[in-house]
């Protein structure tokens, strides 16, 4: 799943890279960035946390004129007179007019490094509603935010990754350079993957999969008995051959009546009786409904 | 509450066509007549079906008009999101009025999502086609050998407008048509159209939820809803959906902090809300992501505000998948709060543990046994069930 992640298919989609102190999430998220610039997006990265020099290391191959960083590393508060980009600008209204200075037709992508920042300094609730407005308005096609989950309380990382569409945690593997990562994609139906990946970031920040952990899945239902038709071995012969099949539609019944007197005893209207019925709880509607492809 | 003799005697005129006697029973008509609703055998309270059956089994055998029905979402919010969508589809099938407030996603999408009801309400026997004989004529379907009497008799009503059962089933699988989405009157809010100016009092609920409180008593007094209001016309029930309070979208910084700076917004907003309701022929759904809300306090003050009140718990990303004893469902169910509306004791369910699967035609709520001896002793049974068979 991660690399379907990394081909960034899907539009509107908000992608949380959750990292913690013992693994950094940031080679994955210049992954997800030098991705973006090989399918000739324009990625707008705010900068908060790393500086310019440290975010293009690594991407010097690559054409970096869709690349826009914005410097809210040196002075992400507006203590001097000029500052570059600071964090009272992280609002709906300023966003949508940095995305839209581009001269692309194509909406672009923000990458956000990192949200614990602006955590740290605007209430959740602002954040949030910002992030919302982002994906609903049409100037960002998709949002890639890196959050540090031991910085914020569960609650205010729970309410955030509440809001995306794919959250990856990143931890340490068993190997210095590989990493696990477990992925979490809601699709728009509200369907719910799940995976859990060992990867590796080379040093032009492809991803490489290794293999997927050895997860201890369900254990797999013993097959079902080949169903036996309980009419192929018996004795006697159950089924008709045409012949006697007519000779069964000609027998009279010994309470039928001929077609004049049925007419005469039918009433043409809906007659005086309604059948009413109305199913009580012992009634399960479809029982044996096959519905594994139910895709809730 | 007295209904006035004529909305009796309309509504027995238009049954009257289909009566089979001229036997009218004769009752002091207290109650409402309003289409959807019935009075509960317990306490003669008014319910309306939540759109799922075995949830009004739990209940009580429904909501009662006037209460809140809270539901603590699931982790991802599927389940939940899901019982919303069928008490607004039961509200669409009985012609209800809908309310449906969201600050995440616009009510027209939760409205586009309704799944489809079953019309066919029993299941239709198809008889197995036998091969039919070349010199037969072809007669009609209609045409019985042997129970020809019933020949002429219409099937089962599958008209919805004739459907005067309370539960109904619905396929998930579908969407609800536009044309009976669009027969029913829906009021929505969707929180960014409302742009909040802070309040120059100090109050303690938040701009938004002031906004829907507003909206909502602006609803109820225009439309009629309210118990005082003038008996001209027929009285109709309004359902309010309310999708995701006390998350972050709605400003409220609830789930975000142990100790939040709005803790008494939520708590204010139910207070306000079941007062609306009480007064007015309205019933409350109403969910909210407790899986993110830390403060347990602030949880139970939640729950004693809300009259019913349900958890969901899904099976989903947690460890509980893998185990066998769970792998016929999708989720736990737990009842918080049963209502105890003008009476002493409220009656609780018979069983504790209690675990949903979402079916394509159903949404089951069953009894879960933990007991390992249950197990073997019904895989053991259907074991020689099937050998007899055989």
């Amino acid at each position: 799943m991660l690399s379907e992640l990394l081909q960034g298919t899907d539009t509107g989609g908000f992608l949380i890279v959750q990292d913690n102190i013992s693994h950094s999430g940031r080679p994955l998220l210049k992954s997800f960035i030098s991705a973006a610039l090989n399918r000739d997006e324009d990625v707008h990265v705010l900068a908060f946390e790393a500086s310019e020099e440290e975010l293009k290391d690594g991407l010097q191959g690559l054409p970096c004129q869709r690349l826009h960083i914005h410097n809210a590393y040196i002075d992400p508060l507006g203590w001097t007179a000029h500052p570059a980009f600071t964090v009272q600008q992280f609002c709906f209204e300023e966003l949508t007019q940095l995305a839209k200075q581009t001269s692309q037709p194509k909406p672009a992508t923000l990458v956000i490094d990192s949200l614990s920042w602006i955590l740290r300094h605007l209430n959740p609730p602002h954040v949030c509603k910002t992030l919302q407005q982002l994906r609903k308005g049409g100037a960002v096609r998709a949002i890639i935010g890196l959050l540090h989950a031991d910085m914020h309380q569960r609650g205010t990382v729970g309410s955030i990754c509440h809001l995306a569409t794919s959250v990856i945690a990143v931890s340490p593997g068993m190997k210095a350079d590989e990493a696990v990562a477990k992925t979490t994609k809601r699709a728009k139906s509200g369907k719910v993957t799940q995976d859990e990946e060992i990867f590796r970031i080379n040093e032009d920040l492809t991803v490489v999969v290794l293999n997927k952990t050895s997860h201890p899945g369900p254990k797999q239902t013993d097959q079902e008995e080949p169903e036996m038709d309980p009419t192929a071995n018996l004795t006697f012969n159950l089924r008709l051959s045409d012949t006697e099949r007519e000779a069964k539609e000609k027998l009279a019944l010994p309470f039928v009546f001929s077609k004049e007197k049925k007419m005469a005893l039918l009433q043409s209207g809906p007659g005086s009786g309604r059948i009413l019925y109305e199913p009580d709880a012992n009634d399960d509607y479809d029982q044996e409904d096959p519905d594994d492809d139910l895709d809730v | 509450m007295a209904a006035p003799v004529n909305s009796v005697v309309n509504s027995s005129a238009k049954c009257s066509s289909f009566n089979a006697t001229s036997f009218q029973k004769k009752t002091r008509s207290r109650l409402i007549s309003i289409p959807g609703t019935r009075p509960s055998v317990q306490n003669g309270q008014l319910l309306v079906s939540t759109g799922v059956t075995s949830l009004d089994y739990l209940l009580g055998g429904g909501l009662a008009v006037g209460t809140v029905l809270l539901i603590e979402e699931d982790r991802y919010d599927s389940y939940s999101r899901m019982i919303l969508k069928y008490f607004l589809a039961e509200g669409v099938v009985c012609r209800h009025e809908l309310f449906v407030a969201s600050a995440q996603h616009t009510p027209d999408d939760i409205l586009q999502e309704l799944p489809s009801p079953i019309l066919d309400d029993v299941a239709i026997h198809k008889p197995v086609e036998q091969p039919r004989l070349s010199h037969e004529p072809q007669d009609s379907l209609d045409a019985m050998k042997i129970a020809w009497r019933y020949q002429n008799l219409p099937k089962v009503q599958t008209a919805l407008a004739s459907s005067s059962r309370f539960g109904h089933y619905y396929d998930v699988s579908k969407m609800m048509e536009a044309e009976i989405r669009e027969a029913a009157k829906c009021h929505r809010f969707y929180l960014p159209e409302h742009p909040t100016q802070s309040s120059p009092t100090h109050s303690p609920m938040l701009e938004s939820y002031s906004a829907l409180l507003k909206s909502l008593r602006d609803v109820i007094q225009r439309e009629g809803f309210e118990v005082t209001a003038p008996m001209s016309k027929s009285r109709n029930i309004l359902r309010i959906g309310l999708h995701s309070l006390g998350s972050t979208l709605w400003g409220d910084d609830l789930c975000c902090h142990d100790n939040p700076r709005h803790g008494h917004a939520l708590t204010t907003f139910l207070y306000g809300l079941r007062a609306l309701l009480r007064s007015s022929l309205s019933v409350a759904v109403v969910t909210v992501p407790s899986h993110l809300i830390q403060n347990r306090a602030l949880m139970g003050r939640i729950t004693r505000l809300c009259d019913n009140a349900i958890a969901l718990e899904s099976f989903k990303g947690s460890e509980r998948e893998a185990n066998p004893l769970y792998k016929d469902y999708h989720g736990l169910l737990h009842v918080r709060q049963v209502p105890h509306l003008n009476c002493l004791a409220s009656q609780l369910p018979d069983h504790k543990d209690l675990a949903f699967k979402l079916k394509r035609k159903q949404f089951s709520i069953e009894p879960h046994f933990y007991s390992t001896d249950v197990f073997f002793l019904t895989s053991h049974m259907s074991f020689t069930l099937k050998q007899v068979l055989v």
